[in-house]
């Protein structure tokens, strides 16, 4: 008992001061992308030959579009061609698919606000049911992160919860294999009404890498990422319930 | 390391192939008759923010009799879209790494340990050098969040919250590294993307230097808990006489054969891996390395005689739960025909179900996170 205390006196209190302070990111994170509005055909060509993901990068007569909803992040076509940059932005967290395509020509980007009152009654108390369904441990392991001491997101009211009896939404990783289907649905519906479903990493939202089965719901978060940064993910809950 | 075999035909290939194993093959057993036996049925879906996967217990009385584990539920057929792939390598990798998340750094590495073979193409010393760095950051990540969720478990509350941040340190020196936390978009075949500069290097040291007494600190309170010892020792055991038979491999072939083979002595083994790597990092940091010893981790090359032939390639990678397999079929038009797989789960799930025999469900936990196997890596 006294050693546990020594110890913790030792280590001092490590609880990270995002937020509100500003996450404290690695300097190679790769966050919201930029597309130049002059970027050429042959360009998102070279771009797209080195993408891991098909669809993620596409063009039509308005110009270049990245599906962030698709993208791991990896940065090739940043490399490949000069036209598309990733910023520092890690607020990537939407409330509407489309809100995940990022255009060329684009700039100054401001994360939305929630405006749904079932929602933002949820503000101080989100209790969350996480489903695997496919996923490769990734999104699950910086999900359970945020129940760390370095995160503590139980200071603003948001838990993941063992039983869907007990949750406000349905926090899906993976994209829905064929055989989770079943037990993903079931697992929808055992929650109790109002819910929500929120869609975290790139298989969740579109299959990402990997064929996508069917959602339960059309998802009322989006948090984007291969996986999710745990900043991302902890400003996107938050935000969703009108936190942040 | 890799090893490369040449074939007559694609049917002999694919037979070498499926030898390496890596299948889980549920063996259903009749159901328990008597008035104390019973079955408690759980999963897919958990309690826990993990992956899914069915257990079911047959139970006489309050002992387990038997654990019977069903898989599948996790399968994207991730090793189909590697082969389908073929000719786009980093969509190619971005699979392999995906194929267990907490395993990204020795998959990639796998993946690309098997194009250098082909290519002939080897990457420097220095990128060599970054890969085993973050190859043991990993295996250092995943065993001090195993160790603190086994903390956890048995309710001791300072180890599991201290290693639940520690975890995070080494993640986010991973992240330091290479942008991401689980090491993602850093290997590539013939080398790195990324490149440990001198800013980074002097960074990482006192960082690693700082968090390791931390870590010891949080580790020493736990092994020094005598409710903690008793909770862990003696449970779940699996002899070493069962291990080898049963082709136990990593953290729990270890326990078993230079240890007890119980939760205590898979958390032992953690906790000397987690010495090791950091000996290893600390060499690597230090560039005190033997250049030659660096030379001896390249891909062996395939040679020419392999070009125009129907050909295996198999990368073996010292992973944090044991060896990793990755290994692929070539035809003759150097065509990739097949992709394969083998996590080091696949080989461990047996000894989750026997060291549970004669336990109470109660220690389930304990057991399970003892071992803490890859579902989608098992499943693929």
């Amino acid at each position: 008992m006294l050693k546990a205390l020594f110890e913790r006196l030792r280590q001092g209190f490590k609880t990270g001061a995002f937020p509100p302070a500003a996450p404290n990111l690695p300097p190679e994170f790769r966050g919201r992308p930029e597309i130049d509005s002059d970027i050429t055909a042959e360009d998102v060509e070279r771009a797209q030959s080195v993408c891991p993901v098909v669809g993620a990068l596409s063009r039509d007569a308005d110009g270049a579009k990245l599906d962030m909803g698709r993208c791991t992040f990896c940065g090739r076509c940043a490399e490949a061609c000069g036209k598309i940059r990733f910023t520092k932005e890690y607020r990537l967290g939407v409330f509407r698919r489309d809100d995940l395509v990022v255009k060329s020509g684009e700039h100054g980007y401001e994360p939305p606000k929630q405006t749904n009152p079932a929602a933002l009654s949820l503000k101080h108390t989100l209790q969350l049911r996480e489903v695997s369904a496919g996923g490769c441990a990734a999104c699950e392991l910086d999900a359970n992160v945020l129940g760390t001491l370095a995160w503590d997101m139980g200071r603003f009211g948001i838990r993941f919860v063992a039983s869907p009896r007990h949750a406000d939404a349905i926090y899906l990783t993976g994209p829905v294999s064929k055989n989770m289907q079943l037990a993903l649905d079931k697992t929808f519906a055992a929650a109790p009404d109002p819910k929500f479903l929120i869609a975290a990493g790139a298989c969740a939202i579109s299959g990402g890498l990997y064929e996508h089965g069917k959602l339960p719901a059309t998802p009322a978060l989006y948090i984007p990422g291969c996986p999710p940064h745990p900043a991302t993910t902890l400003e996107a809950l938050l935000r969703f319930t009108g936190g942040m | 390391m890799t090893e490369t075999k040449i074939f007559e035909t694609a049917a002999e290939a694919n037979a070498f192939l499926d030898s390496l194993g890596g299948y889980v093959d549920p063996k259903a057993v009749s159901p328990l008759k008597g008035e104390s036996a019973h079955e408690v049925a759980v999963g897919p879906v958990h309690a826990g923010v993990i992956e899914p996967g069915h257990f079911r217990f047959q139970c006489m009385g309050e002992d387990v009799y038997n654990l019977q584990i069903f898989l599948g539920y996790q399968h994207r057929g991730v090793e189909d879209a590697i082969a389908a792939a073929d000719g786009n390598r980093s969509r190619q990798i971005a699979l392999a790494e995906t194929c267990a998340g907490d395993t990204s750094i020795a998959a990639a590495t796998c993946f690309s340990e098997i194009c250098e073979a082909r290519d002939g193409k080897h990457p420097t010393d220095e990128d060599l050098r970054l890969r085993e760095l973050l190859l043991e950051l990993e295996r250092v990540a995943n065993h001090v969040g195993d160790l603190g969720a086994l903390a956890g478990d048995v309710a001791f509350l300072p180890t599991a919250s201290f290693c639940g941040r520690i975890r995070g340190e080494y993640l986010n020196m991973t992240a330091l590294v290479c942008g991401n936390r689980f090491g993602r978009n850093a290997v590539v075949p013939g080398g790195m993307r990324v490149a440990l500069t001198d800013e980074k290097k002097a960074k990482l040291t006192e960082w690693i230097a700082r968090t390791k007494k931390d870590l010891d600190g949080a580790l020493r309170l736990m092994f020094e808990e005598p409710t903690v010892l008793e909770r862990l020792e003696g449970t779940g055991v699996v002899p070493k006489e069962t291990a080898e038979e049963i082709g136990l491999v990593g953290v729990a072939r270890r326990a078993s054969v230079e240890l007890q083979g119980d939760v205590l002595s898979r958390a032992l083994v953690r906790r000397m891996e987690i010495d090791e790597a950091h000996a290893r990092i600390t060499e690597i940091l230090l560039d005190a390395r033997n250049r030659a010893e660096d030379a001896s981790r390249r891909a062996t090359p395939q040679g020419d005689a392999a070009s125009r032939r129907v050909t295996t390639i198999v990368a073996t990678v010292n992973a944090w739960r044991g060896p990793l397999v990755h290994a692929a079929l070539f035809g003759e038009d150097g065509a990739m025909l097949r992709y394969k797989i083998v996590d080091p789960s696949a080989h461990n799930w047996q000894g989750l179900a026997y060291a549970l025999r004669g336990e109470q469900i109660s220690n389930f936990p304990i057991c399970n996170k003892s071992f803490n196997l890859s579902y989608c890596g098992t499943d693929r």
